[in-house]
């Protein structure tokens, strides 16, 4: 059997917690009742399995335990943050002070010994939270050393920086289980990716951003990416990954269905206003179609990002149309019912989906 | 695959040792072999960059290069002179745009194609720079005229203020033009280093470094001509290396630049190597 990790760990003691109580009522109810050896047996097992995770990982075994927990992942979170700031800073204010051949073995010595922290924290600490905080400052630190050997020996920026930050960011992410790192990671790509894209197109990589539709192929690429590889050991990897990759897609498409120039299109005798109005169309298409995968694959993160941008596109949309016509009481009324009209449509989905679950073989 | 502890100890080592090793090899084939171009250059040319409140705290030394643009269509304070680093050059023409990568088709049609023109997205170009050359030449010679102007037009006004503030103006910037102003002259562009450096032989005098070049519209007495915006260098700071900033730094942070006095006058020996990245090889201070 593979060792679990810890988000594995957590959602089997949830599940187990859920389990119980469920049995407990069917128990009442008189619909399943077990026999003593089968109860002992079971509750056995449970407390054997819980226990080693709770050694392990110190997972959350109640409610109680699972507020603190949302604390303390707050906490790390804004902790990691600070860190990282923190050697950022520190190295600024005392660098000046070192010869050049000190400076690269500190920031060398800086990046491989958070690393090296990481990796023992990680053995040692069961919540993950701290292994969190120095993997954040890990990849600070090598950012930091790349970043400061541009300044110190004057080298021309360049794009293929953000390839071994997202490399190791990413490696940190599957070795500790760290959602934080993997986003950093997957930002690193989308830049790379888009500069690379712009490039191609002729332009110089720092103004990758002024053509929003440099992130469209990154977009399906990070989109696609969590069915090619079997992510189901990685509690929320799959959902973080789509996610970014909607964000890359639907982003540019707000951002294109108010700025036409913006578009490679306007560059082919294309009215900036047919670009946009095409581009709007697309943003209501894309969403909308985002909302029928994740209902239809039970992807809620996917439902909920589609949501999300076809109720800005929705909206946007009535603020152009009749913001300036309307009598503000009457524009938020219409927005109220266009929310209220979601709901009723959602609902629907939600019935259609729950038939199709309950229908299948 | 199974991550352990050690695997992600000798990948992650790997990647930073690999990583490391990239940056440092880059370094050593710039600076290997005969520089590119080496010129000295004084506070004319380098000052000390802006610091904002962020970067107070940073205890480096950097130099920024000024380099101008000469404008001739801009009236008298043509060619700023610390270094806007930045500007539309004359000699950048639509044959030399189309040089360069930019569709500059139709462009005189009408409003919309100029619009669409200057919506292509900047490109990385190679950026001639002259230093102390006919093109900076020429800048201190229009100073000088525009200096006599306005002393003519005082002398026969005499009682006029206005006339008396305006050549006092021109006589600060011809002393600033003198004294004080980068003579580092944006003089070319193209895509080919080698041609450039057939072009401009003078390693000492000429310095091409990676410029970013935006398409622009110029319109002047009603006419309407295709540009080309020259902005930041690739590598706009030059690091202070550590055995140079005790004879830098107390000139640098004792004085402050004005148009009588231009500030610390040191002289720097600025070498751009095999990649075009610069570093600083001397530095001497006036004393």
């Amino acid at each position: 059997m593979n060792t679990p990790l810890r988000s594995e760990a957590q959602r089997r003691a949830d599940e187990i917690a859920i389990f119980q109580v469920e049995l407990a009522r069917l128990d009442e109810e008189g619909v399943l009742r077990l026999d003593p050896a089968q109860q002992q047996a079971l509750r056995e097992h449970h407390a054997a399995l819980l226990a080693s995770f709770a050694g392990r990982f110190d997972i959350d075994r109640d409610a109680q335990a699972r507020q603190l927990s949302l604390g303390m992942r707050v906490a790390s979170f804004l902790g990691a943050l600070a860190l990282a700031a923190s050697v950022f800073f520190l190295f600024y204010q005392f660098w000046g002070n070192f010869d050049e051949t000190a400076q690269v073995a500190i920031l060398l010595g800086a990046a491989l010994a958070s690393l090296g922290l990481t990796v023992w924290i990680q053995t040692r600490d069961a919540s993950g939270y701290f292994t969190k905080l120095a993997a954040m400052v890990a990849f600070a630190c090598f950012v930091l050393n790349l970043t400061m050997l541009g300044q110190i020996f004057n080298i021309t920026p360049t794009d293929r920086a953000l390839l071994p930050w997202a490399a190791l960011a990413l490696l940190l992410a599957y070795a500790c289980d760290l959602r934080l790192l993997l986003a950093a990671g997957i930002c690193c790509v989308i830049a790379y990716v888009a500069a690379r894209v712009g490039e191609w197109g002729g332009i110089y990589w720092l103004h990758f951003g002024e053509r929003p539709e440099n992130f469209f192929p990154v977009a399906a690429l990070l989109f696609v990416f969590p069915q090619l590889v079997d992510h189901r050991r990685m509690s929320g990897f799959a959902a973080i990954y789509r996610i970014f990759g909607l964000l890359s897609l639907l982003l540019p498409m707000l951002v294109l269905g108010h700025w036409g120039y913006g578009s490679y299109l306007a560059h082919y005798d294309i009215e900036a206003r047919s670009i946009e109005g095409a581009y709007e169309l697309a943003g209501f298409v894309a969403s909308a179609l985002a909302i029928w995968i994740g209902a239809r694959r039970q992807w809620p993160d996917t439902v909920n990002t589609g949501i999300t941008f076809f109720v800005i596109f929705l909206y946007t949309k009535f603020f152009d149309w009749w913001w300036e016509i309307m009598p503000k009481y009457l524009f938020f009324l219409v927005l109220g019912l266009a929310a209220i009209l979601i709901l009723l449509v959602l609902k629907r989905l939600r019935r259609i989906g729950r038939g199709t679950v309950e229908g299948a073989p | 695959m199974k991550l352990t502890p050690w695997k992600v100890l000798a990948a992650g080592f790997a990647l930073i040792l690999l990583a490391n090793a990239v940056a440092l090899v880059g370094v050593y084939l710039n600076r290997s072999g005969e520089a590119d171009s080496r010129m000295t250059l004084s506070q004319r040319e380098l000052s000390m960059p802006w610091r904002g409140a962020m970067v107070r705290e940073n205890s480096g030394l950097a130099l920024a290069l000024n380099w101008r643009v000469i404008e001739t269509g801009t009236g008298e304070y043509f060619g700023s002179g610390f270094g806007a680093n930045g500007g539309t050059p004359d000699w950048l023409d639509e044959s030399r745009m189309v040089a360069l990568g930019f569709d500059t088709a139709a462009v005189a049609a009408d409003q919309a194609e100029r619009r669409r023109f200057e919506r292509q997205l900047p490109r990385e170009v190679l950026l001639v720079l002259e230093l102390g050359g006919p093109a900076w030449q020429r800048a201190l010679e229009r100073t000088r005229q525009n200096v006599a102007r306005h002393e003519a037009a005082l002398l026969a006004n005499a009682d006029s203020k206005e006339f008396a503030a305006k050549a006092k103006r021109a006589q600060e910037q011809l002393k600033r033009e003198e004294n004080a102003n980068s003579r580092l002259v944006a003089s070319d562009a193209g895509l080919d280093r080698a041609a450039l450096r057939a072009k401009y032989p003078d390693r000492g005098r000429y310095l091409i470094v990676k410029a970013t070049l935006r398409p622009r519209t110029v319109t002047r007495d009603k006419q309407t001509r295709i540009g080309g915006y020259l902005s930041a260098l690739a590598v706009s700071q030059i690091n202070v290396p550590h055995a140079l900033r005790p004879a830098l730094e107390p000139a640098l942070r004792s004085q402050r630049r004005t148009t009588d006095e231009p500030g610390a006058r040191f002289e720097a020996t600025i070498a751009f190597g095999q990649r075009l990245e610069p570093w600083i090889e001397a530095v001497a201070v006036a004393r």
